[in-house]
């Protein structure tokens, strides 16, 4: 069993001697192999959710857990995409993927072979040799995806890993990420700016209030999707193209907008 | 680019032809132009209007004969080869134990709060004395040979390459760190691979920088009082009125600290691969 539990998780970080309350007694669930998706304003902590259940940051009160166990540091059983891509730059892709394995111990030959499974499936071949600043920004954040992929975590932590894509090739890599999780599903925390993207790729959306951050409501997608068939569709739009899909996200996108005109006058 | 981006790609040829374009790009001429202009006003104003008597600077005919003399027969006891290599092996020495020291330190204070902690108020006391203030002490401990020089190349060098060192952990990117902890790298693979090489652009600005100052302290060090050496040539000339045989020690000294430097940085290319691809 890995699955993530916030329990009344309260975080206050203090800047220029001021507390800011940025999360406000937060509780919810990512079930074993579910796929959750947390929304909402930025600034709202989303990002900071995700720190603490990698152990990167830690509540001011309140657990995180994670299979049952409250998180004390990070490590590889919870691998994180950074919104940055966070790629080595002195290292190429093979020994970016590779780095993680190799702080495990495993034996070169296994790598090897584990190595190239992921450099396959996220279309890298070739690139084995190139350092990180040669590659576009999609297949830098490929690769950042196949350095966690090979490690066989049992939760995965992506924080806006599509955010930095052009349309298209965040398309593909939106159903590919599909694909992987129906070939082998895990404990995904995946926080997006892009309702759609929510929609698309999780079991149920965590939509969050501005700050201090809330849970506003919990959707459960999954429901929807297994009634309507959405997985009959080979293809992004033509699920989007969904009443139900639309119906779904624009009940999402009317929350999020519950939060805007304020959310505006905190940017001034 | 191919893809790979393999710099070992590219045949010895296109290397060659690359290496002309450059001399033909217009900003290596104008650094020419320079040069001609500048020895072409040190004949005309020294040997063809001789406004500037040879008693205050030589001509390039005596500076010739000057170079000729120390090269040929030696001067100030050895020939200019000899004298090279003494000033040559102080700085590497010095420079050597610098590194050697003061970049491991320069590491552990910005990785370890607790190193830093300890280190740094003595280092900010020390580090703004200059290098030469310690000369008189170098004398006291170990005398006018070569060891007092050491120390005091030593003691130059070390505290760029302490400090670039140092701000180079504190420059790499916070979540390359995050990204290290979350895979789980162990200690001693991370202090190798991740933080070393993500000080390495810094170290490397220190001991471009430590180069510079052992050359400075040596020449300093050596007109104090030694038996060989450039700083050496540079004082018994200056006894002996010698305006041309000083002029020949200066370029001695300016085209030895070049060239060390140019091995420095060739070194620097070799030691990361990954910026040269770009």
């Amino acid at each position: 069993m890995s699955d993530i539990a916030f329990r009344d998780v309260t975080r206050v970080f203090q800047r220029d001697g001021t507390d800011f309350l940025t999360l406000d007694h937060i509780s919810f669930d990512v079930r074993d192999r579910e796929f959750v998706a947390l929304v909402g304003p930025s600034g709202c902590g989303k990002t900071t959710c995700l720190r603490m259940a990698a152990g990167l940051e830690f509540p001011t009160s309140g657990t995180v857990s994670v299979g049952g166990k409250p998180v004390e540091r990070p490590g590889p059983d919870r691998a994180v995409v950074f919104q940055q891509f966070a790629l080595f730059p002195w290292k190429n892709v093979y020994e970016n993927i590779d780095f993680g394995l190799r702080s495990k111990g495993m034996p070169e030959a296994a790598r090897r072979e584990r190595i190239a499974r992921q450099v396959e499936l996220m279309g890298l071949q070739g690139y084995e040799s190139a350092y990180p600043h040669q590659l576009s920004g999609g297949m830098q954040q490929r690769v950042a995806i196949a350095r966690s992929y090979v490690l066989d975590p049992d939760v995965l932590l992506m924080d806006e890993p599509f955010g930095a894509l052009d349309a298209q090739t965040r398309v593909v890599m939106q159903e590919e990420l599909i694909k992987l999780s129906r070939v082998n599903p895990r404990t995904v925390l995946f926080i997006t700016h892009a309702v759609d993207e929510a929609v698309f790729l999780a079991d149920r959306v965590a939509v969050m209030t501005r700050r201090p951050g809330r849970i506003r409501e919990i959707v459960d997608v999954a429901k929807v999707r297994e009634a309507e068939h959405w997985d009959r569709y080979e293809r992004t739009e033509e699920v989007m193209d969904q009443e139900s899909f639309v119906h779904l996200r624009t009940r999402i996108w009317r929350m999020l907008r519950e939060q805007q005109p304020q959310e505006a006058a905190l940017e001034t | 680019m191919n893809p790979k981006g393999r710099p070992e790609g590219e045949s010895a040829a296109k290397r060659a032809a690359r290496r002309i374009v450059k001399l033909s790009r217009p900003s290596t001429w104008a650094g020419v132009a320079t040069f001609v202009v500048l020895f072409a006003a040190w004949y005309v104003l020294t040997t063809l209007t001789q406004t500037i008597g040879s008693g205050r600077f030589p001509s390039p005919g005596e500076t010739w004969e000057a170079f000729e003399q120390i090269a040929l027969t030696g001067y100030a006891d050895a020939r200019l080869v000899a004298h090279v290599l003494h000033s040559v092996k102080l700085v590497l020495l010095g420079f050597a134990a610098a590194t050697l020291v003061g970049v491991p330190l320069g590491l552990a204070m910005g990785a370890s709060r607790s190193v830093e902690a300890f280190v740094n108020p003595a280092f900010l006391l020390i580090r703004p004395i200059p290098p030469l203030a310690w000369i008189p002490l170098a004398i006291v401990w170990l005398g006018l040979g070569d060891a007092a020089k050491v120390l005091i190349i030593w003691f130059a060098a070390f505290v760029p390459a302490v400090i670039n060192s140092y701000s180079g952990v504190r420059t790499i990117e916070p979540y390359l760190i995050e990204a290290a902890r979350m895979l789980g790298v162990p200690r001693r693979l991370f202090v190798r691979e991740v933080l070393i090489p993500g000080a390495l652009p810094m170290i490397f600005t220190g001991l471009r920088l430590s180069l510079q100052a052992c050359w400075t302290t040596l020449v300093a060090g050596e007109l104090i009082g030694a038996i060989a050496g450039l700083g050496h040539v540079l004082y018994q000339a200056s006894l002996d009125i010698f305006p041309a045989m000083i002029v020949v020690g200066m370029a001695a000294v300016a085209i030895t600290a070049a060239v060390m430097t140019i091995a420095l940085g060739v070194v620097e290319r070799r030691a990361m691969p990954w910026r040269s691809t770009r």
